[in-house]
């Protein structure tokens, strides 16, 4: 049982992003795709990457990061929307936070 | 109704239903009252639904709210008939609860407020999520 | 077969939308069967034929179009949430309604729901 969780806003504007993450289990996948990426810069990603203990995986889309002039960061996986559709049935369910 | 799947959900892992988490408060947007008629769709279909509250959300549960006050449908009120949709299961995040210095009084009963691990392990249970 | 259903909560003009395209038509190359996508909320705009966005910018309803044409995905909105939204729904002709689109209730998401192994809201 594990989960893919969608970010789609900035935690800067909701607690969606803190929602999402006081759900997350250890299995479980992160993408950061549309305002979700500005997450990156987020407090709150500082203290999940302390927290990933090899399991959890944290992706972020390329293109949409990009578009933001969001700096690329060695901490998270860089992926298309092609590999949001391959984690989609790599996981037990979705959940979107939007 | 149900045998015309029987066949699909031969080949799917054990359905544990839907969850739908509530992440708005009741009254300013549309959220809470689309989420509601989703989840008396599915139990007038038979199909098992829970109930998540979390965040703003919770404001959807506390008690001695009257929407007429800012001339809103009350569709609060349907809440009180989930049990005959067979809507059992009900969850409100403690924590969401206590940021908010709610306490937990709520318009109806039979709700189950968990801790965040607890929460999140209930909608581990599900099979399929929204979120409104 | 890995089957999937995929809800719709964002307006046409939304670019939020574009991530919902990007994503239906990446599992349909990807050969995934997508056995529907229910256009819910705001969602249910996408129907209304007498919504014109400017031609430099995003066309979301014509993209929608061309995956229901090319791969025969199945576009429901929901009928509530359409007429709610201006779209007159109980015609005979459905003028108003575009017509990659069929007109159902929640009781299809119900459908699409039992049947797909996975569920994607956006």
């Amino acid at each position: 049982m594990s989960t893919l969780h969608l970010v789609r806003q900035s935690a800067f504007a909701t607690n969606d992003f803190a929602q999402c993450l006081s759900v997350l289990d250890h299995q479980d996948s992160i993408v950061l795709m549309d305002d979700g990426c500005y997450n990156l810069k987020h407090s709150l990603m500082d203290s999940l990457i302390k927290r990933v203990d090899g399991t959890l995986s944290i992706n972020v889309i390329t293109r949409h990061a990009q578009a933001r002039a969001i700096e690329i960061s060695a901490a998270v996986q860089h992926i298309e929307m092609s590999d949001v559709v391959e984690l989609t049935f790599n996981h037990t369910k979705v959940i979107t936070w939007q | 109704m149900t045998s015309s799947y029987t066949q699909e959900k031969n080949d799917l892992p054990p359905s544990n239903g839907l969850a739908i988490i509530n992440s708005k408060a009741p009254f300013s947007s549309n959220h809470g009252k689309d989420a509601l008629d989703v989840a008396l769709i599915f139990g007038s279909f038979e199909q098992k639904v829970s109930l998540f509250f979390q965040g703003d959300g919770v404001y959807q549960l506390i008690a001695d709210q009257d929407a007429r006050l800012v001339s809103i449908k009350d569709y609060l009120k349907t809440f009180s008939a989930f049990e005959f949709y067979d809507i059992e299961d009900i969850y409100v995040c403690q924590q969401s609860l206590v940021n908010r210095q709610l306490e937990e009084k709520f318009h109806i009963g039979d709700v189950q407020v968990l801790s965040s691990i607890e929460f999140g392990l209930a909608l581990n249970r599900h099979q399929h999520v929204l979120r409104f | 077969m890995k089957t999937l259903a995929v809800v719709v909560t964002t307006p046409p003009y939304s670019h939020l939308t574009i991530s919902a395209l990007t994503y239906v038509e990446a599992a349909l190359v990807a050969g995934i069967n997508v056995i529907g996508v229910f256009f819910y909320q705001d969602g249910a705009m996408h129907a209304n034929k007498d919504i014109s966005i400017a031609s430099d910018e995003y066309q979301a309803i014509e993209h929608w179009q061309r995956l229901n044409k090319e791969y025969q995905l199945p576009l429901h909105i929901c009928i509530t949430a359409a007429e709610k939204r201006g779209i007159a729904c109980d015609s005979i002709d459905n003028d108003q309604v575009n017509e990659a689109f069929t007109v159902s209730g929640l009781g299809e998401l119900v459908e699409l729901t039992t049947k797909a192994a996975r569920l994607v809201q956006f």
